[in-house]
């Protein structure tokens, strides 16, 4: 498998939030850019163009599906997207990628011991 | 509004994304703005100023529409034509018309056809509307030197030029390059022109060229433009020759019938009017050595003069002249290896097509007169003479013409400012002139004679002024002078002295850079040579302006050069 998303990582980093919003639970539009700012803790922000260019891409690649409406009050015109498993694979290279290079990063920012002649 | 505009910018997105998602955006766009106005009547805050707030979130959706819209169309090509990844919404229900879409709907062939034929119509009015326009620039304002601007001023003063001396001038050469410049005469006062003849004119001139008339016309660039004009207006185009030297345009001697011809096989073998003239080597071999010849004669560097006599031939006989076949080309030719080795810019082998005089023209009391008539008319150049505020002198000279036509005009005009408490003299314009003209205008400004250095000839009893002039009482004064990028030739000699003695505040632009000037021997039928016959010592131990121009010492643009030469002369007669 990771063979097969190799190909797709690194990801950008509104693409990582995309998929991380969605790695729990089905979004709409609105409710992915409501969630990326909450995982960025607000430094992060995503705007609809930048999201909807993101997700045409995602969808285009098979990573991320649009699921349609859920009915009832729900505004007619939203629609829902879900992780699909490739996404889902795609997301856990990448995170995996992502701790690599936080522990390598973290093993060079330490301070250096001093050696003992 | 924030929302209509939204609505349009999602229409103009591609259709293919347009279908997918503007639905979608245009509610997150109310979405949001529906957020911060709840925000706002939880904080109580709406009347007090975050609807400011509201208004900027709107805003940056709108920016963010925008930036969609073009990254959409310029970077997206690929989605463009693709299918909605979704199945079309149902038209908003707000109201608002909006992304309907056509779906699977193909238009009949013969609409595409139509809409072709109308599409190349377009696109043909379009093309021509154009071209139209393009054609029409030539009504555009086209900024002149004001010296050109009086084209009968300038017709009169080439008209009193005895012989009608006109260069046959890289501008007549540059029509291969530039032919709106000379043929069509669409640019006829070109300030390209203007600066070719200007120094061609300050660069070669005949060695006998000592009288008045000639002298103006060698230091002025006023008549060296319309002959250069008339010049290359008559030039055909494919007479590419070199340069820079006066042919006689009106009364040159032709060849007599029974009279002998002139030695020189150039003269002998290429007639006066021959289109295409043609050299072969031992034509080109005679040539050079005349060449040489008269380098080793008037050159004022020995040295420098059996040094590039060298170089002449080694480049003969390496055959680097054999390609130059016509007279234009070979003039050109050898002019680079002479410039090569000799480093000296005013050092030029010149052809001219035309068969060139034995002597230079005469000239005649009828042209003094015209000449003294001309200058009158002008009243000699001098543009202005006023007492600004502050009792500031004021002079704007755009010449400096000889003393023997209008010495009586000058002094009239010094003594209008004799009383003045500082002098700004206006150089701006001036195109130079003559020296005693120089010399006779900065006698005011001293108390003693003093030497004014002139790079283009030995010292003369006119380089020293005629200080003290009986009764003025400018010597001690401040003097400003103006400059600009056309202040040229005798006008930078005014400029350099005036700062070199340090008895002048320069205020304005670097000048034009026109110092040496070269004499023009003639060596045979066709061809010439510009040669520096003397290199004056110059007293002030620097290089002079040639090619560099006069720094100012206030430098500021020429429109502003005057108001701060008035702030300047202010400011120190306040501190008196």
């Amino acid at each position: 498998m990771k063979d097969d998303v190799s190909e797709f990582v690194p990801l950008s980093i509104a693409t990582l939030h995309i998929l991380l919003s969605l790695a729990g639970e089905d979004r709409h539009g609105y409710g992915i850019m409501q969630e990326v700012a909450r995982q960025s803790e607000g430094q992060y922000k995503l705007g609809p163009g930048t999201l909807y260019d993101n997700l045409q891409k995602l969808i285009e690649r098979r990573l991320v599906q649009p699921i349609g409406g859920r009915g009832g009050d729900d505004d007619p015109r939203r629609r829902y997207y879900r992780i699909s498993p490739l996404g889902k694979a795609v997301l856990s290279v990448e995170v995996e990628r992502l701790e690599t290079l936080v522990h390598e990063a973290k093993l060079r920012l330490e301070p250096a011991r001093p050696r003992r002649a | 509004m924030f929302r209509r505009t939204y609505v349009w910018i999602l229409r103009l997105h591609p259709r293919s994304f347009r279908q997918s998602f503007a639905d979608e955006m245009l509610l997150i766009f109310e979405q949001v703005t529906k957020d911060r106005e709840s925000k706002n009547r939880v904080t109580g805050d709406e009347v007090t100023g975050n609807r400011a707030k509201a208004r900027l979130t709107e805003a940056k959706l709108v920016g963010d529409g925008v930036v969609s819209l073009v990254r959409q169309w310029a970077f997206r090509p690929g989605f463009q034509n693709k299918p909605a990844v979704a199945e079309p919404t149902t038209p908003a229900p707000d109201g608002v018309p909006g992304f309907y879409v056509i779906g699977s709907f193909k238009p009949r062939p013969s609409a595409v056809i139509h809409g072709l034929i109308l599409s190349i119509g377009v696109l043909s009015a379009a093309l021509l509307a154009m071209k139209f326009s393009w054609n029409h620039t030539g009504h555009l304002p086209f900024p002149t030197l004001d010296r050109e601007e009086n084209a009968s001023t300038v017709e009169q003063q080439r008209a009193i030029l005895p012989t009608e001396i006109a260069p046959v001038s890289h501008a007549a050469q540059s029509s291969r390059g530039n032919p709106g410049e000379v043929e069509g005469g669409e640019r006829p006062q070109s300030a390209a022109a203007f600066e070719k003849s200007q120094r061609l004119q300050s660069g070669v001139a005949w060695k006998q060229a000592k009288n008045v008339a000639d002298e103006g016309a060698r230091i002025s660039g006023k008549p060296a433009i319309a002959g250069t004009r008339l010049r290359a207006a008559n030039e055909r185009r494919d007479d590419h020759r070199s340069t820079a030297f006066p042919t006689i345009r009106s009364g040159s001697p032709e060849p007599q019938a029974g009279q002998p011809e002139p030695q020189g096989a150039a003269g002998a073998t290429n007639p006066p009017g021959a289109d295409d003239v043609k050299l072969n080597a031992a034509e080109r071999q005679r040539v050079i050595e005349r060449a040489i010849a008269t380098l080793k004669r008037y050159y004022f560097d020995r040295e420098v003069a059996e040094k590039t006599a060298q170089a002449l031939l080694r480049h003969e006989s390496n055959g680097d002249d054999d390609a130059a076949t016509d007279g234009g080309a070979f003039a050109d030719v050898l002019t680079k290896q002479i410039t090569d080795a000799s480093h000296d810019m005013h050092l030029t082998l010149e052809y001219s097509r035309e068969r060139l005089p034995e002597h230079p023209p005469e000239q005649t009391a009828e042209d003094l007169a015209r000449y003294r008539k001309a200058m009158e008319q002008e009243n000699c150049m001098f543009r202005k003479v006023e007492i600004l505020p502050n009792n500031i002198g004021y002079l704007k000279l755009d010449f400096f013409p000889d003393t023997s036509v209008c010495q009586k005009t000058a002094t009239a005009a010094m003594a209008s400012l004799n009383h003045a408490d500082a002098v700004i003299f206006d150089l701006r314009d001036n195109s130079g002139g003559m020296e005693n003209m120089v010399g006779l205008i900065a006698s005011y400004l001293f108390d003693h004679p003093e030497y004014m250095y002139s790079p283009r000839e030995s010292p003369t009893e006119h380089s020293w002024t005629r200080s003290p002039v009986e009764g003025n009482r400018l010597a001690d004064k401040p003097v400003y002078v103006l400059t600009s990028a056309s202040t040229w030739s005798g006008a930078e000699q005014f400029s350099y002295d005036l700062k070199m003695l340090r008895r002048a505040t320069l205020v304005g632009e670097r000048t034009r850079g026109g110092a040496h000037a070269s004499v023009f021997h003639r060596i045979d039928d066709h061809f010439g040579m510009g040669i520096p016959e003397l290199k004056p010592i110059n007293p002030f131990g620097k290089t002079d302006w040639e090619g560099t121009g006069v720094e100012p010492d206030v430098k500021v643009k020429a429109a502003a050069a005057l108001e701060t030469a008035e702030k300047l002369a202010k400011n120190h007669l306040s501190k008196k």
